[in-house]
């Protein structure tokens, strides 16, 4: 196997403020996909595809990190790195410097891909012998948002890196999987910082200005990415249906879990360890349920990821959620789902597929309804018999 | 208290050079928790390499020769001072005048005196001041007399009282002979050779299938594999037992300290330490560790240190539940002396299930017929054995001398132990059981003791005051405090301030005091106030800030629970102040200093 012997860096130290509020209390690559985190699914494939040594780079939320995975996953053993301020991602992989030496894989913990798309910059990486860093590609009909490169497909040299692009050349979605050599170090301390961070791309841009041979390869891996909270809906559901979780009742749920007879499951669900499910609840299809998850008597939990120690009330009604931990959603409360307008910032997403976002303990104390695309932030407490609509911020109270 | 580990190659691998000291060094490594003011290592070969210092294990390894140490098989030992000031000559392990045999040994030798005294007449020379060099040359006497090695092992273990797991290597031999007798000793049955060690996590690393030595047995642990036999030389038929934790649990994980590590664990142990005992749906509490034991009568608990301090708080939730209920610190406890009879239900709450007070009050509630539990943290550990049964904490190893998590387990099992016995069990209480992990989350994501104790590292002493509940962890703060800081600090029911240590209080000595809501919050505030008059900065503790606001001068915050399950939030926040504050003094927090993780003498 290709992989064999690199050291793999992952880069897992920023907030990701564009899933606020979700990101309260904990860095973006600990935000479930379906029940774990998008980071131990990164893991996950890298250990797949043979990697036996990982160096994380913490920073945001470090314990969260940490006390989650200790020193190794999966028995590959795992060193942590710390970048202090989280100045960019260049200056991230600079903290990871002393513990690599040749070339060496480095890929983001808030984004999921496959062992496949791995193995392929891998490969092509060692198929050539000036290479000094080889990019994983996708193939997508829109790039905007993300980074575009310009590959030659009969050389496969990158001939350009256009972050966020505009116009309508025939660029590739860079995956964020890369393989690069020890240079890298010295490009990303020379490329001029951005607004005083030290970017990652620009010292690959920095590698392409001094006329060295940097590589792509357009993979057909799995590569799935939450930008907006809402698409942690999406990005779990995609794990199913890649088979990447197996959301088939016989292994999806976990033995310490208690369902009552009368529960009606509808598969694909994830159901993690310790959560209990009262009689006449359905749940499901395309539900995932963190650790230690209650969803009470009648209650029905539709197209949702309901995060670990969340607790739905009786007869409530959760459809197109997406909450944190330790969440009370009251008994009767509805959320009925269906798209809604969405605010972010100064931002307005229209239509977007999202019933509510209730971020890390929110108190819904019963009786509420949600108008679809409401957003309310960590610690808030809603009163019974409100109607919550727009963006509420954290630790406010919702009068009825 | 000390650590030993032994190795010996297995059929298929005759160990390199320098493979039998790696395995060696990396079991001292895992063993250090169990004491580390000097270790040794003994390999043999054609003859006997012996090589020992006094401190901790990496003071050893810089002591070691240029390359590589050879050897066939091996022991070593961490030691933790009992007889003897430590030393390099005090240091395991020793041997006899002929350099013959080496011998490592955890526990106390009661008659080691007069055995010594005896050898010295028939003409042997002693190096150190230790109770355990009587073993090897006990050995060469026998050896002389014309027995072979594993006779003349058995016949000095024979001679012996006290307390001991012993190990012994001879030149030009490759069998490592062992025995055990009141403290621990288990074997590793690996693929590249046998093992065994104190405790599992030395050996873990290269395997995880492992035989627990019962006392009174002998092991001869040798390449081709491993004989066990009881104290008359019968084979004894043992089991297999596989290790289900992880050996991973051994690294800091980016942490600076193991302390603060698992502190962070926290919510992840009372996860475990639930797990399938309680259930919402059902609103019942049941503990299938507990399921033969049927109890009516009074309850004793016996612990020492901060288990002690748990013991305290399952005697309260006992009593409120209307069960007689007393607490003994282990080294008090005298069956003699306290009404004990086979009405009576004693508990053991001990981490390691090896503590040495502990074992001996249970070992006497035993005699006398008592009923006994055991509520730890070590599967197959001395106390989970000898008892009539054991109740596991599930908290997962710990390696900070200082208590953390383990404590919260046994808060938690406590709370659920009081159920069972009681059989009493509200549906609220079901509720706040299954939301305190979260809870325990959230006062780590937004706790600020680091503040705390930025302002107050200066301070003469501490002080800790809880009152019902919160009594128990005043005590705990402040033992915690102590461990780490090494200030002085102090807890007290807060009714008891005003009875004397009152005049300890004055604008350098804060004082953290926990204010739960409830019933006790009035009064609790009136010694609160009590501090305040005479200037000392006051910590407030509590589920209701408005309460304490006007009179504190910080306060930590923990979210609203069941009035039973407040302490064990409470607590965290003290962990983390102490922590902080020994951070910033630059102790040594992982092991402080003159304390042990597990304390194996009496």
């Amino acid at each position: 196997m290709s992989t064999r012997g690199l050291t793999a860096v992952v880069l897992a130290a920023g907030e990701g403020t564009r899933l606020r509020p979700l990101t309260s209390n904990r860095p973006k690559p600990m935000l479930p996909a379906a029940t774990k985190p998008i980071l131990e699914h990164v893991f996950d494939q890298l250990i797949d595809s043979g990697i036996t040594d990982i160096t994380v780079v913490v920073g945001y939320g470090r314990n969260r990190v940490q006390a989650h995975f200790g020193p190794t996953y999966r028995n590959v053993p795992l060193t942590y790195v710390t970048q202090e301020k989280q100045l960019g991602t260049g200056h991230a992989l600079l903290a990871a410097e002393s513990s690599v030496d040749g070339p060496f894989l480095v890929l983001y913990g808030d984004q999921l891909v496959g062992s496949r798309l791995i193995d392929d910059v891998s490969n092509t990486h060692d198929a050539s012998d000036d290479a000094v860093a080889t990019l994983g590609l996708v193939q997508r009909s829109d790039v905007a948002g993300y980074g575009g490169v310009i590959l030659d497909d009969e050389t496969g040299r990158v001939s350009d890196l256009v972050e966020d692009p505009t116009d309508d050349r025939n660029y590739r979605l860079n995956a964020g999987v890369y393989i690069v050599e020890q240079d890298i170090f010295d490009a990303i301390r020379a490329a001029k910082p951005r607004t005083g961070e030290h970017s990652f791309v620009d010292g690959i841009s920095e590698l392409l200005k001094s006329g060295r041979d940097v590589r792509g390869v357009v993979s057909d891996g799995v590569w799935v990415d939450a930008t907006y909270p809402w698409d942690l809906l999406d990005v779990s559901f995609e794990l199913f249906e890649e088979g990447i979780v197996d959301g088939e009742r016989s292994s999806a749920i976990s033995e310490s879990a208690t369902i009552h007879d009368s529960a009606v499951i509808r598969e694909p669900v994830v159901i993690d360890d310790d959560c209990e499910i009262g009689p006449g609840a359905v749940v499901g299809p395309s539900v995932c349920l963190g650790a230690n998850v209650t969803v009470g008597s009648g209650a029905v939990v539709e197209r949702s990821v309901i995060d670990a120690d969340t607790r739905i009330g009786q007869n409530g009604t959760v459809i197109g959620c997406v909450t944190g931990v330790g969440v009370t959603v009251g008994p009767g409360t509805t959320i009925p789902g269906g798209p809604g307008d969405v605010r972010v910032g100064d931002r307005v997403f229209e239509d977007e597929d999202l019933g509510a976002l209730l971020a890390d303990r929110v108190h819904d104390q019963g009786g509420n309804t949600y108008v679809p695309g409401a957003i309310v932030g960590s610690d808030t407490v809603v009163e019974a018999g409100a109607t919550v609509r727009g963006t509420v911020s954290e630790g406010t109270e919702v009068r009825s | 208290m000390c650590g030993i580990i032994g190795y010996t190659g297995g059929r298929s691998h005759a160990p390199d050079d320098g493979d039998v000291l790696d395995v060696l060094m990396t079991g001292l490594s895992g063993l250090e928790y169990r004491g580390y003011d000097s270790a040794g290592v003994a390999l043999a070969d054609s003859s006997l390499s012996v090589h020992k210092r006094q401190g901790e294990v990496s003071a050893l390894e810089d002591a070691l020769p240029d390359g590589s140490v050879g050897g066939r098989a091996g022991i070593g030992h961490t030691r933790w001072s009992t007889h003897g000031p430590p030393s390099d000559a005090n240091a395991h392990p020793h041997t006899d005048c002929t350099g013959t045999v080496a011998v490592v040994h955890n526990g106390i030798i009661e008659n080691y005196q007069v055995l010594r005294e005896e050898l010295e007449t028939a003409g042997h020379t002693f190096e150190s001041e230790t109770d355990t060099e009587v073993i090897p040359h006990l050995i060469e006497d026998a050896l002389e007399a014309g027995a072979d090695r594993e006779s003349a092992f058995r016949r000095a273990v024979n001679q012996l009282e006290g307390s001991y797991a012993v190990a012994a290597v001879f030149c030009e031999s490759e069998t490592v002979y062992a025995a055990r007798h009141e403290s621990p000793l288990v074997l590793g049955i690996g693929e590249d050779g046998h093992y065994l060690a104190s405790d599992v996590p030395a050996f873990i690393e290269y395997t995880d299938r492992v035989i627990y030595l019962d006392d009174g047995e002998f092991a001869t642990v040798s390449p081709s594999g491993v004989v066990v036999t009881d104290d008359e030389g019968t084979v004894v038929e043992t089991s297999i037992e596989t290790i289900e934790w992880d050996p991973e649990d051994a690294g800091k994980s980016g942490y600076d300290h193991y302390m603060l590590k698992e502190i962070y664990e926290q919510p992840q142990a009372i996860r475990k330490c639930l797990r399938e005992r309680v259930n919402e749906m059902e609103g019942t509490i049941t503990v299938d560790d507990l399921a033969d034991l049927e109890s009516s009568g009074p309850v004793q608990f016996v612990a020492c240190g901060t288990s002690y301090h748990a013991a305290l708080y399952g005697a309260q939730l006992l009593r409120e539940r209307g069960i007689p209920a007393q607490c003994f610190l282990a080294s008090e406890y005298d069956v003699d002396s306290i009404p004990v009879s086979e009405e009576t239900l004693v508990v053991g709450v001990t981490q390691s299930g090896e503590t040495a007070d502990t074992m001996s009050a249970l070992r006497g509630a035993n005699r006398v017929g008592a009923t006994t539990v055991a509520l730890t943290n070590v599967v197959g550990s001395s106390a989970a054995r000898e008892c009539d049964h054991a109740m596991y904490i599930r908290a997962g190893p710990e390696i900070g001398v200082a208590a953390t998590k383990t404590f919260a387990s046994q808060q938690v099992a406590l709370a659920l132990f009081s159920s069972v016995i009681s059989g009493e069990c509200s549906q609220a209480f079901v509720e706040a059981l299954r939301d305190l992990p979260d809870q325990v989350q959230s006062v780590l994501d937004n706790s600020t003791a680091r503040e705390v104790a930025q302002t107050y590292e200066d301070a003469d002493a501490y002080f800790f005051i809880g009152r019902g509940y919160n009594a128990p962890v005043a005590l705990e703060g402040a033992l915690k405090m102590k461990e780490i800081t090494y200030k002085h600090a102090e807890g007290f029911a807060a009714g008891e301030l005003k009875h004397g240590p009152l005049a300890l209080v004055t604008d350098r000595t804060p004082v953290f005091a926990m204010v739960s809501d409830d019933g006790t919050a009035a009064k609790t505030l009136g010694n609160v106030k009590e501090v305040e008059a005479r200037d000392a900065p006051v910590v407030a503790v509590t589920d209701s800030r408005e309460t304490v606001d006007q009179y504190a001068d910080f306060v930590l915050e923990v979210p609203e629970t069941h009035p039973v399950l407040m302490p064990i939030l409470a607590n965290i926040q003290l962990q983390l102040v102490s922590y902080w504050i020994a951070n910033r003094l630059g102790r040594s927090i992982d092991k402080p200093r003159n304390l042990a993780k597990s304390v194996t003498v009496e």
